[in-house]
């Protein structure tokens, strides 16, 4: 079973969908990173899926919780995901300022 | 002449010609909101059984929304029409809801409320990353120098 989830891990980190901005004019776009960010999720690697795009957990997590807010309707949910949406978008825009200050974006 | 009909009623304590409409305000728009219409206690929250409604778009414009932002990867286009769908499906049911509010579900407004915030929040993004997108190209052809010292720094 194990050994199964590991060769589903890698034959996923080896068919990603390769980026068109990033194949066209070689810089990363806002959304580089996401699915190497994902698979080190699946593998169990926190620190590195946080290194590859910060916005990840966030976006798992706003995601599961959007599906149980329209399951179960809770009181405070709107809010809550209009709050973590707002913040996830500053994470994601202030991710790619840093990458572009830091000269990342050529990888 | 309906209203003059219908003031002395309400001035009147004993009320014996319209007992079924004891809460209308004596304001012009009286006749025109019809009150049996009025639906019974918010009984059934969840669907269209007995009372309210939920509103039809509450739910697509929140998950379209929120799709949006992880969707801003192809050079931003898929996060802009998700996000102008979701500010579009959500703006109308806003309104849709302030024209009627006691026929919808006050969640299914919040939701839809929140999915207006988000599409909108997502097509700003978008659209700053488009323009960017444009401006990097519009540098590298333009002055490719200045281009390759800001991108890759200066060694």
């Amino acid at each position: 079973m194990i050994l199964q989830q590991l060769s589903f891990i890698d034959w996923l980190s080896h068919h990603l969908l390769a980026c068109p901005f990033k194949s066209y004019f070689g810089y990363d776009c806002p959304g580089c990173g996401l699915q190497r960010s994902i698979v080190s999720l699946l593998e169990g690697d926190f620190l590195a899926s946080f290194k590859y795009y910060p916005a990840t957990i966030p976006l798992i997590f706003i995601i599961i919780f959007t599906a149980f807010h329209l399951k179960f309707d809770f009181k405070l949910g709107a809010s809550v995901i209009k709050f973590a949406f707002l913040g996830i978008a500053a994470i994601v825009f202030i991710n790619y300022i840093y990458k572009i200050y830091t000269h990342q974006l050529i990888a | 002449m309906s209203e003059e009909q219908q003031n002395p009623p309400q001035n009147n304590p004993i009320d014996l010609n319209k007992p079924e409409q004891p809460n209308t305000p004596p304001s012009g728009f009286g006749p025109i909101t019809p009150p049996p219409f009025q639906q019974p206690p918010p009984f059934g929250q969840f669907g269209g059984m007995g009372g309210q409604q939920n509103l039809p778009n509450a739910t697509v414009a929140l998950v379209l929304g929120i799709l949006a932002l992880p969707a801003c990867c192809f050079y931003g286009i898929f996060g802009l029409i998700f996000g102008i769908i979701a500010w579009a499906l959500g703006g109308s049911d806003v309104k849709k809801y302030h024209l009627n509010p006691t026929m919808y579900t006050e969640s299914s407004f919040k939701n839809a409320k929140a999915g207006k915030i988000c599409g909108m929040i997502a097509t700003i993004l978008s659209l700053l990353f488009i323009i960017f997108f444009v401006l990097i190209i519009a540098g590298a052809i333009t002055h490719p120098e200045a281009y390759d010292r800001f991108f890759k720094g200066f060694n």
